[in-house]
């Protein structure tokens, strides 16, 4: 790798007073950054328990602590966590100080969760019905069947809350509570970008190419904000205060961005046509292996946390749920961050899991 | 000059160090002559123009392919989503890779491919000048401050808030939308002409005995009716209140089929479903 040299000459006099010290600082945040390179992700001990296709569901093992109330724990409804398809869960136990998996076995619950894996070639003409009633599906039923439980709850997250919708709407008894974490529902709202750029596109064509790479949805998204998240977000590290230990928080949250799996064609091209396209989850058009996905099917009580920054899933696609949900207890909750913020930063870290716990306590 | 774009992988500190270099280049923008020197008025258009010119070039040389699917395999086209493209796997292009018509088709798409890029560096432009009017004209104040590295990290924020309203303001545009989905589906359509009309790799895939592309997804058509069938069926099972064993019923009442044989009433025991 060239090493950085700083071109200051243009600088001249006063107005380049402050050029050594910036290049001392480029120079030493550079060299704290390869340090961190090799940061680990992921803190919680898992097994895994159940896997078909790609998909591996894991058990979260007890903390120590909270394994003193183990009869407890063992009585409790399993929640299972569904993640997005376009990215990795590890984000939510990156790390213990910001770990929601964390937050919630220290509570004393019993925490599983979806790792859909990295479609290949095979898998490419997968389609969402073979995710949400053979993965998810499976991993639903693995669980009622190995925990002689009759439902669990279910805890979804931005894509994998469409999902958990769809899979709540289809089978409602085995769905006890639903907690959706920035889930869109409504994909035509005005602020939309990330619809309004797929609009047009040809999804038969997208079905034909093939698998999608986790890279090209990453350039997406980074395209959203491109000066923000490709500029400014290094340079900000300048700043000066930021020590080694959140230097390492920077990197692992960088390791997770850049760490998409790629996407089965056919499941995408019937997502971004379904969904972002033609609206049809809030539409009452959606359906799935044949069956309607009726929102209003779904009555049992509902958690809908979004983020207020959210320029992915802006705030008003994700409150929209509200309005086409059955159940007569819903609750909404805006939270003053972003997309990842919600679940990576102090504040999500702090206030998600916080928020979760209760409203699932009062729901037994 | 470090692109984040031009390549989605993992490397903060490839991305740090292009970052920071190009903070360099604002830098001696921001220090033109004029810029603020004490005593002298500002010429703000050649600050202008200096920052529109450096955006203009960065937002070709990152972005010009569009989002999802670049033209990274035509001639000429910018690194843009380089990375990503190369994922989707080598293309054949070139003389002899597809037939005359088919090579025709390819390069009526990357002809396309080019003139929707061109039409994309135009907001590119749009972009560029907007937001450097805009920076020019919130600079007030900090134009005249002494300059320290705070100073210069504001301005550069400034610079970037700026940067972001005049993209924002663009990329919502409904020609801007229609003009990123053409083009997504130009190299879309261009790679899977490559991919369906190469000679080379039908003659790989007879060659080697393998299944083509059509073959493996009409297989997995067939496999997913299956798994379908196989579904109902347990589904229709599970709804199905617990029957009596028939053989064991029909045992003493002379109501056992005689004709079946042994090896069968074995099997149906086996299958009692489970209560």
């Amino acid at each position: 790798m060239r090493p950085f040299t700083a071109d200051a000459s243009f600088l001249a006099g006063a107005a380049g007073a402050f050029v050594p010290e910036l290049t001392l600082r480029v120079a030493d945040t550079l060299a704290r950054l390869r340090q961190a390179r090799d940061v680990t992700v992921g803190c919680s001990a898992k097994r895994a328990v159940w896997s078909f296709g790609k998909t591996t569901l894991y058990e979260y093992l007890p903390l120590r602590e909270a394994a003193r109330d183990a009869p407890q724990r063992s009585a409790a409804r399993p929640l299972l966590i569904c993640f997005a398809l376009v990215n990795r869960p590890y984000v939510l136990d990156l790390q213990p100080d910001r770990s929601l998996v964390r937050r919630l076995l220290d509570a004393g619950l019993s925490v599983y969760l979806i790792d859909w894996g990295d479609p290949d070639d095979a898998d490419r003409c997968l389609d969402l019905e073979d995710y949400v009633e053979r993965h998810l599906g499976g991993c639903v039923r693995h669980i009622l069947v190995s925990r002689g439980t009759s439902s669990l709850d279910l805890l979804g997250v931005c894509q994998g809350g469409v999902l958990s919708l769809c899979y709540t709407a289809l089978h409602r008894r085995e769905v006890a509570n639903l907690v959706t974490l920035t889930t869109p529902v409504d994909f035509h709202t005005p602020d939309n970008l990330l619809s309004k750029w797929v609009r047009e596109l040809d999804t038969e064509l997208l079905r034909q190419s093939g698998n999608v790479p986790g890279e090209a949805l990453n350039g997406l998204f980074l395209a959203l904000m491109p000066f923000r998240l490709t500029q400014q977000k290094y340079v900000r590290l300048l700043a000066g205060n930021s020590d080694q230990r959140a230097l390492e928080d920077f990197v692992r949250m960088e390791r997770w961005i850049f760490d998409s799996p790629p996407q089965a064609a056919v499941a995408l091209a019937e997502f971004v046509r379904w969904f972002y396209q033609e609206n049809r989850l809030i539409r009452g058009t959606l359906r799935i292996g044949g069956k309607r996905v009726d929102l209003a099917a779904i009555v049992q009580p509902v958690l809908n946390l979004y983020a207020l920054g959210d320029h992915i899933v802006p705030p008003a696609a994700s409150a929209a749920m509200e309005r086409c949900l059955g159940s007569r207890d819903y609750t909404g909750c805006g939270i003053d961050t972003g997309h990842i913020g919600m679940y990576a930063s102090r504040k999500g870290a702090d206030e998600i899991p916080s928020r979760i716990i209760s409203w699932l306590r009062e729901r037994p | 000059m470090q692109n984040p774009f031009m390549s989605t992988a993992f490397k903060p500190d490839l991305a740090f160090t292009g970052a920071a270099e190009r903070f360099f280049e604002l830098l001696k923008s921001f220090s033109l002559p004029g810029a603020g020197a004490a005593g002298a008025a500002p010429d703000w258009s050649a600050l202008a123009g200096s920052l529109a010119g450096q955006f203009e070039q960065w937002l070709k040389s990152s972005q010009s392919a569009g989002p999802w699917f670049t033209a990274a395999s035509a001639p000429g086209s910018g690194a843009g989503f380089g990375a990503a493209a190369a994922s989707f796997g080598p293309l054949p292009l070139g003389a002899g890779a597809a037939p005359q018509q088919d090579a025709q088709r390819s390069w009526d798409l990357v002809a396309r491919l080019a003139q929707l890029q061109g039409q994309l560096a135009s907001y590119w432009s749009e972009i560029a000048h907007d937001a450097a009017q805009r920076f020019v004209t919130r600079m007030g104040a900090a134009a005249g401050a002494a300059p320290t590295l705070d100073g210069a990290l504001k301005l550069y924020e400034l610079w970037v808030n700026c940067a972001e309203e005049s993209y924002a303001a663009t990329v919502r545009k409904e020609e801007f939308c229609r003009l990123q989905a053409q083009l997504a589906n130009a190299s879309a359509a261009l790679l899977d002409e490559q991919r369906r009309g190469s000679v080379r790799e039908l003659r790989l895939v007879r060659a080697f005995g393998l299944p083509s592309r059509n073959e493996v997804d009409a297989l997995y058509a067939q496999l997913k009716e299956l798994r379908t069938q196989l579904a109902d069926l347990t589904e229709a099972r599970r709804a199905k209140p617990p029957q009596p064993d028939r053989a064991t019923a029909g045992r003493g009442a002379g109501k056992r089929p005689a004709s079946a044989p042994a090896r069968d009433r074995r099997s149906r025991r086996a299958r009692k479903p489970r209560a």
